[in-house]
Order: structure tokens, then sequence, then C-alpha cells
């Protein structure tokens, strides 16, 4: 039996899981960030996006429902959550299509699954997997530390490249500015309760692994869209990357 | 480390933060000044978290298309969206409750 984290160190050692496999340096991130994709991968990516952002109030509804409940503050964290997403001002899904539509793309065309990947089922699948069936802090490390915590970091890189380099206006990018905002509070507040609640060896060290796999997750997403629709135009190498 | 000055409701409260800051993230992280800046969607749509800044406005970046669009001539007032100010500096702001 190994010893338990104090918080610090759980803290740290979270953030080393996910950042061996931050989706930063996925082909498709390096070559959005260096200006490199056209607005039809773009258009590509939102369609895919959109199913793996889309159904996140549903993924913590599943987590709401099966926290305790004299988790309270929790339970509150998750129900703002999902209020956010959805309620509190614009719908941030109509966000991305109002990006995407931008892009070329539709609103028919970014609903429609068919147009997603194979690789983006399984994240969202994952997702729905460890919303319904893990223990909800795990889900909570690996669906709200593991991933919505990346993001700040992701359109923080990517967000000032649309506007300078693309040529979108603010509006069109209202997805990116917001996210980094809210997804700060989400993901600060996802640590905090995972840092409160994961007291025991065993929770911890799934709280460790889920989070390495969250990221593994996002990480093989953005690969998969490269895969797809960039890589016979932008070779790796071409982003500084080893064939 | 920056400090923060706000002012509401009559009282005042003080407290630092790191610098780049913003206010409703750090309040929306159980930091200060959480409890006391009202704030509800942080994309600057619903203009909950409007403050008037009274000392440290120079340190601010311009408002932005969304504080343009949401407080007009009040930015004129000295008004700002905190959801959308990164603080650098010292800074003393009042929000209306």
């Amino acid at each position: 039996m190994g010893q338990v984290l104090n918080p610090d160190e759980l803290r740290t050692a979270l953030e080393t899981a996910i950042k061996g496999n931050t989706a930063n340096a996925s082909p498709f991130s390096l070559a959005w960030a260096s200006g490199k994709l056209s607005r039809d991968h773009l258009a590509r990516w939102c369609e895919n996006h959109y199913h793996y952002v889309g159904p996140f109030a549903e993924y913590l509804a599943y987590v709401y429902a099966r926290l305790p409940a004299e988790f309270e503050e929790a339970k509150d964290f998750m129900l703002q959550n999902m209020y956010e997403e959805e309620l509190a001002a614009d719908r941030h899904t109509d966000l991305l299509i109002r990006f995407g539509e931008a892009c070329g793309t539709n609103r028919a065309r970014i609903l429609n699954p068919d147009n997603m990947t194979a690789t983006t089922r399984a994240l969202q699948a994952w997702c729905y997997t460890v919303a319904m069936r893990e223990d909800p802090i795990v889900a909570i490390a690996g669906l709200v530390v593991g991933l919505e915590s990346q993001v700040p970091s992701i359109y923080r890189k990517q967000t000032p490249t649309l506007r300078d380099t693309y040529g979108f206006t603010d509006e069109e990018v209202e997805f990116f500015d917001l996210h980094i905002v809210s997804d700060e509070i989400h993901g600060e507040r996802g640590y905090q309760i995972v840092l409160e609640h994961a007291r025991t060896y065993e929770l911890q060290q799934k709280c460790l692994k889920i989070c390495e796999i969250g990221a593994q997750m996002r990480l093989l997403y953005t690969t998969a869209l490269y895969n797809e629709y960039v890589g016979a135009e932008i070779p790796l190498s071409d982003l500084g990357l080893a064939a | 480390m920056p400090k923060v000055i706000l002012h509401k409701g009559g009282e005042v409260f003080e407290g630092d933060v790191a610098p780049k800051t913003n206010l409703v993230v750090s309040a929306g992280i159980r930091k200060f000044p959480f409890p006391n800046l009202a704030y509800k969607c942080g994309m600057g749509k619903c203009s909950t978290c409007t403050c008037r800044i009274l000392a440290g406005a120079d340190h601010l970046e311009p408002p932005n298309w969304k504080e343009k669009r949401q407080l007009g001539e009040r930015l004129d007032e000295g008004y700002r969206l905190a959801c959308q100010l990164w603080v650098t500096e010292d800074i003393e702001l009042a929000q209306d409750v």
C-alpha cells in the first residue's frame, strides 16, 4: 500500500499526469497555433468538437446524480458548471456553431453525428462511461481536471491566432474567449473537489490514472483530426515533428 | 501582488491577488473577492459583474468589444465588466448592489 498524498502533492501529481499527454502537443494543435490550418480544416474541427463538448452538461449530470448528498459543495459546483454551459447567457455550443458557420460549415452539418470521426465517437463514449460508471470523485478528476482544465491553456494559445492570422472577428471567436474564463473556474474548482475528497491511497491513484487517460483521450482525438483531415496537406515535418 | 479594494453595499473588502488575475475567475474558485463580487455568466453578456473603477484604471487594457456592447456610454463614467479584466496592478473598484 502506498502513502496517501497530501493535497499539495496530489495537485502536483495530477498536473504531471496531465502534462505528459497535453493536447497542446498534438499535430492538429500545433498546425492551428502556427496558422497553417485552412477554414475547411477548422470547419471539420467544429463538426467533431460539437459531439465531444455538446453533451458536457449531460456527462456532468450523471456525476451530479451519483454524488452523495453530503458532498453538497461538490454537487452545487456540478450544477453551476452545467448551468454555465447551457443557460447563463448564450449556450456554449451555439457559440461553437457560430464559429463553425464562419468557417464555412453549417448548423445541420455540425449537429449531424455522421460527420464526426470514429475517434471523436470514442472520446464521447469515454466521457459518458466515466460519468456513469466511475466513482464520482474519479469522474470529476477525469472530466473536469483531466479534460476541462486543459482548455484555457489550449485556447489561450489558439485564440490570438484565430484573430490575427486567420482573420476571424471577435464575435466569431467568442466561443474561445469565454472558455478561457469559465473553464479556468471549472478546472480549478475541479481540482479543489478532488483534493478535498480523494483522501485514500486507492482513490488518489484512480484519480491520477483517469487524469492521465483523459489527457490521452484528448490527445488521441486531436491527433485523429490531424490524420483524418490535415495530414495529407500539411506533413508532420512542416510542423517541426518527426514523421 | 496587486492589491484589490472592493466597495460594495457600504462595506470595503481588501485582498491581494496574483498578477494577471481575473476577479470573476478568482471569485469563481472561492478566493478573494468571493463571496462579495456578484457575477453570473463570465462571458461579458449578463453585466452582473459590472464595477466602477475608482483607482488604477490606467493599468487596465482598453475596453473590449463586449464591454463596449454591454456598457456603451457608461464606459465614460468608469464602468467596466470585471469578467473581462485582468488585474496586473493595484485597483480600487465599486460594485452597485
